[in-house]
C-alpha cells in the first residue's frame, strides 16, 4: 500500500516573502496582481505577528481578519481598518504577484525535502501550494510516520516555514487531510496522531476518516461545488454516499476524476520535474565504515571530491551553489541491523560559489555541531539551489576590491555555519520610536552581492538622533535599584539622585530629558517611558527610564 | 652590558609585537582624534594590528570609542586605496545597540566618504567568540573587528595578531581596566576614563597609554590626552580651549586615578 506525505504551505506567496525578508513578519502583507482597469486583487495575505496575539493564543478571538484570496486591494484594506484600526493599513506591505518566483522557491524547498523521500512532487496545480512526497518504506527511517509528520513540521519550522503535513494513501487524501488537520474525526484516528499541524490517516481507512470534511477538500473547481451544494451536498460523506453513475451523469467528469484519486481507485503518479536536474554525488561504502576510523582529514577528501563533482556540471553553465545538503545515511548505533534516518547536514551560502574548498570547509564547520553516527554506509552530496556566479571579467584596477568582498561573503558563510543563520545579521534601521524595536537584523545576503554594498546607509535617518541613544541596551529593561531621591521633585519624575548599578552606587551629576516614548495602542501591550540621560559624577553615562503606569525606574541602557 | 641586552631584549620584543618602522608599508589611518593620535605611538591606528581600550568602568564610553575609531577606519577604505569597508561587531553579551553606529556610518556615507557595512556576529559561547573574532581578522574585507570579550588568553590574542597581520584588519577590543595587568599583544593598550561635565551630544572622554612594548623604544609627547567624542556624529568633537590643551602625566598617577 503506498503512502504518501503532502506537505501544505499555507499562503505560499507570503511565506517565501516572509522567509527572504523576516522584518515583513511585523506588518500586513498583501500579495497582488493587477488586473483589468487596474484594479488590485489580493492573491494572498499574511500578518504572521499581530498585535493581541498572546491574549488570542489564550483562547481568546483571533485577531486577524478573515480577507480571502480574490478580493479587491481596497476591500481588504478596509477590513483590515475595521480590525486594526487605520494605522495598521498604513504599515501594510503591499508586494506585486510574482507566480515564477513562487513556484521556483517552492521547488527549492522540494530539493531539500528529499531529506524525507527520494520522490518529492509539487502539487499538480496552477498555484501550488503542496508537495507530495512517496513516504512507503521511508517512514520506518524517522522511527515511524507519526515520528516522520513532526520531523517535517518541526524541520520546516526551523526554517520560519509554517506547514501541514498529512499522511494517506494517496495524494488526494493526503492534500486533504492536511488541510483540515484541526478538522479530523478522533474515532478514527488515535489521539496521539492529532495535532493541529499533522495528520496521519491509518492505510485504507481514508473514506471513512475523512468523511467529515468539507467536498472542496476533493480539490474541486468552484462551479462544482456549487453544483453539489445545490443538491445539499457538502462533505466527502456525501459525495461518497451518492452511487458512481449518478455521479457521472449529474455532475462534471472532474469530480469522478477526484473522487478516484481520493480513493485510489485512479492512481495520480508523483512526476518530481523541477526544471533543471542539479548535480548528486554519493560514495557509497561496501561495508559500513566507523567514521573513527577514517579520520576526519578522510572524510573531507571524501567530500572534496564528491563536492568537486557536483560542482563541475555547476561551473560548466555559469552557476555556483548557494545550497547543499549532505546526507549520511547509517545504520542503527547498537548494531543491530534496522533502518535508521540519515543524519542530514544543510549549509547555505550567502552567495553563490563553486570554490570546493570553501565548501567544504562550510560543511566541517557543520559537522562540528553535529552528533554523527558510529558507522555510514553512504555519503550523498546533493546541490539543492544553485544560482548565477558572480564573475566578471577582472579589471585592472578593481580586482582587489572585488576579491575582498567575495572575501566577506565568505566570512558570512563561516560565521552563519558554526554561529547559526540567526547569529549572522546586518541590522537595519526601522523608524519605530520603542527603542527595542528600532532596527531589525537582516541576513547579510542581499548585500553581499555586490550591488547593494551601500544598504547599510542608504536608509533614512532613524527616528531619533544618534547621541540619544545608547551604544549598548538591555535585551529587557532592569529594575532600578533606587537609592534616593529628592522628595519635592520625585512626584514630578525627576530621575533620581543616587541609584546602585552593578553593584556599584551611582551618584547623578546631570540629567538629559525626559524623551517620553508611547506606542499607539493598537501596537499591543502600550508602553509609556519618560527616558533620561543620566551622567553620574564619575562620569558614567547610563539611559534609565520611569515607566509612567506606575512610577517604576528601570536601567535600560549603557553608555560603554 | 646588562642594560644594552635588556634594551635589545626589549626592542625584539617591540618587533615581535609589530611595533616596529617600515612593517606595514606605513599605512597609518588617522582615528579621527587628534588627540588620540598623539597619544598612540604609531600616530594614529596602524592597519594590521590590535588595540585595547581598558574601560575604567561599565558606562566609561570606550565601546563608543571603538565604534567610532571603526567608523573612521571603515569608511576610509578609498581614500586610501583600500578596499577593506566592513565593520564586524562581535557581541558576545547581546547588548549592542546598532541605530547609532548606523546613523554615523550613514552621515559618513553623505558626506562622500566610503560606504561601509556593519555586520554584527553574536555568538552563543565563549569559545565561539574568540572563533568568530579569529574568523573576522583573517578576513580581508574587514577593516575592523570590534568586541568586548570577557576574558582573552595569550595564546588566542597572539593567534588574532598574526591574523590581522595577515589580513590588515583591525581589532579593538574593549576590556575592564583590570586587564591592565595580563600580558597583551596589542599594538597600543588605552585606559578609557569619562570624565563628567560634557553635554548631551559632546562625551569628555580621558585617554591614556597603559604599558606596551614601545614604552621604552619611543618618546612619547604625551602620556594622557582628553577628548570630546561628538556622539551625534561619531568623530572629534571641539573642547574648550582649558581642556584640550595637552597635559603630562606620569603613569603612575594615571594609573590611580583611573582605579
Amino acid at each position: 500500500m503506498p503512502r504518501i506525505m503532502t506537505i501544505w504551505l499555507p499562503r505560499w506567496p507570503v511565506q517565501r516573502r516572509l522567509v527572504e525578508n523576516p522584518a515583513l513578519r511585523k506588518v500586513p502583507v498583501f500579495v497582488c496582481r493587477r488586473e483589468r482597469r487596474g484594479v488590485m486583487v489580493i492573491v494572498s495575505w499574511a500578518w504572521a505577528l499581530p498585535p493581541w496575539t498572546k491574549s488570542a493564543r489564550g483562547g481568546g478571538r483571533s485577531s486577524v481578519p478573515r480577507i480571502p484570496s480574490g478580493m479587491s486591494l481596497a476591500e481588504g484594506m478596509a477590513v483590515l481598518a475595521l480590525a486594526h484600526g487605520s494605522r495598521a493599513c498604513h504599515m501594510a506591505e503591499v508586494e506585486a504577484d510574482d507566480p515564477t518566483a513562487d513556484r521556483a522557491a517552492l521547488e527549492r524547498l522540494a530539493r531539500q525535502c528529499r531529506r524525507f523521500a527520494p520522490i518529492v512532487a509539487l502539487e499538480d496545480a496552477e498555484r501550488p501550494e503542496c508537495l507530495h512526497l512517496d513516504v512507503t518504506g521511508t517512514a520506518g527511517f524517522f522511527g515511524g510516520e507519526a515520528s516522520l509528520v513532526r520531523t517535517a513540521v518541526w524541520t520546516l519550522a526551523a526554517h520560519g516555514i509554517h506547514a501541514r503535513v498529512a499522511i494517506a494513501d494517496t495524494p488526494g487524501a493526503a492534500w486533504a487531510a492536511a488541510h483540515h488537520t484541526e478538522r479530523l474525526d478522533l474515532r478514527h484516528t488515535p489521539p496521539f496522531h492529532r495535532r493541529r499541524r499533522f495528520a496521519i490517516v491509518p492505510p485504507g481507512e481514508q473514506a471513512l476518516a475523512l468523511a467529515i470534511l468539507p467536498a472542496a477538500a476533493l480539490r474541486l473547481e468552484a462551479d462544482v461545488l456549487t453544483a453539489l451544494r445545490e443538491v445539499g451536498i457538502d462533505s466527502i460523506g456525501g459525495v461518497l454516499r451518492v452511487s458512481r453513475k449518478s455521479l457521472a451523469s449529474r455532475f462534471s467528469p472532474a469530480l469522478a476524476v477526484r473522487l478516484a484519486q481520493f480513493t485510489g481507485a485512479r492512481a495520480e503518479p508523483l512526476a518530481p520535474a523541477f526544471g533543471e536536474e542539479l548535480p548528486r554525488a554519493a560514495q557509497q561504502f561496501d561495508v559500513p565504515m566507523s567514521l573513527r576510523e577514517m579520520g576526519e582529514d578522510a572524510i573531507a577528501t571524501i567530500l572534496e571530491r564528491l563536492v568537486g563533482r557536483c560542482a563541475a556540471p555547476l561551473m560548466a553553465r555559469g552557476d555556483g551553489i548557494t545550497a547543499l545538503q549532505v546526507r549520511f545515511e547509517r545504520r542503527a548505533d547498537g548494531g543491530v541491523q534496522e533502518p535508521c534516518p540519515p543524519v542530514v547536514i544543510d549549509v547555505g551560502l550567502y552567495r553563490p560559489s563553486i570554490a570546493v574548498r570553501h565548501v567544504v570547509d562550510l560543511v566541517r564547520l557543520r559537522m562540528s555541531r553535529v552528533r554523527l553516527p558510529r558507522e555510514i554506509e553512504e555519503i550523498v552530496v546533493e546541490v539543492v539551489a544553485a544560482a548565477p556566479a558572480l564573475c566578471r571579467q577582472r579589471t585592472l584596477f578593481s580586482g582587489a576590491s572585488e576579491s575582498a568582498a567575495a572575501e566577506v561573503g565568505m566570512l558570512f558563510d563561516r560565521l552563519a555555519g558554526r554561529l547559526g543563520a540567526k547569529a549572522v545579521f546586518e541590522p537595519r534601521l526601522v523608524r519605530d520610536a520603542q527603542p527595542e524595536h528600532a532596527w531589525v537584523g537582516m541576513p547579510p545576503a542581499a548585500s553581499a552581492s555586490g550591488s547593494s554594498r551601500t544598504a547599510a546607509v542608504s536608509q533614512g535617518p532613524p527616528t531619533a538622533p544618534a547621541e540619544r541613544r545608547p551604544i549598548w541596551l538591555a535585551p529587557r529593561p532592569v529594575p532600578l535599584d533606587v537609592v534616593a531621591v529628592v522628595p519635592a521633585l520625585a512626584d514630578a519624575g525627576r530621575p533620581p539622585v543616587r541609584f546602585r548599578c552593578g553593584g556599584e552606587v551611582h551618584d547623578v551629576a546631570a540629567a538629559h530629558g525626559p524623551e517620553r516614548i508611547e506606542t499607539a495602542w493598537w501596537r499591543g501591550p502600550i508602553v509609556r517611558r519618560d527616558y533620561y540621560m543620566v551622567e553620574t559624577q564619575a562620569g558614567g553615562r547610563f539611559w534609565i527610564f520611569r515607566r509612567l503606569k506606575d512610577g517604576v525606574w528601570f536601567l535600560h541602557g549603557v553608555c560603554a | 652590558m646588562v642594560t644594552g641586552g635588556l634594551l635589545e631584549k626589549v626592542s625584539q620584543a617591540g618587533d615581535f609585537a609589530g611595533f616596529s618602522a617600515g612593517w606595514h608599508r606605513g599605512d597609518v589611518v588617522p582615528t579621527g582624534f587628534t588627540p588620540l593620535d598623539r597619544l598612540l605611538p604609531a600616530g594614529g591606528v596602524r592597519r594590521g594590528s590590535l588595540v585595547e581600550c581598558l574601560a575604567g568602568g561599565e558606562a566609561s564610553g570606550a565601546a563608543a570609542l571603538a565604534c567610532a575609531v571603526a567608523c573612521r577606519l571603515a569608511s576610509d577604505g578609498d581614500r586610501a586605496g583600500d578596499t577593506a569597508s566592513a565593520i564586524v561587531v562581535v557581541d558576545r553579551k547581546g547588548w549592542f545597540h546598532p541605530p547609532a553606529v548606523l546613523d554615523w556610518l550613514r552621515q559618513r556615507g553623505a558626506s562622500g566618504w566610503h560606504a561601509a557595512r556593519l555586520v554584527v556576529a553574536r555568538p552563543a559561547h565563549d569559545a565561539d567568540e574568540l572563533w568568530a573574532i579569529d574568523q573576522a581578522l583573517r578576513c580581508r574585507g574587514v577593516a575592523a573587528v570590534v568586541a568586548w570579550p570577557r576574558a582573552i588568553h595569550s595564546t588566542a590574542m597572539r593567534r588574532w595578531q598574526l591574523a590581522a597581520r595577515a589580513s590588515l584588519a583591525v581589532g579593538l577590543f574593549v576590556r575592564p581596566f583590570v586587564a591592565r595587568r595580563e600580558p597583551s599583544w596589542a599594538e597600543a593598550r588605552i585606559a578609557v576614563t569619562p570624565r563628567s561635565g560634557g553635554s548631551l551630544a559632546v562625551r569628555r572622554l580621558q585617554l591614556s597609554l597603559v604599558g606596551g612594548p614601545w614604552a621604552s623604544t619611543v618618546q612619547l609627547q604625551e602620556r594622557s590626552v582628553e577628548i570630546g567624542l561628538d556622539l551625534a556624529r561619531g568623530g572629534e568633537a571641539m573642547l574648550p580651549p582649558w581642556v584640550a590643551a595637552p597635559y603630562v602625566h606620569e603613569r603612575e598617577q594615571v594609573a590611580c586615578r583611573a582605579s
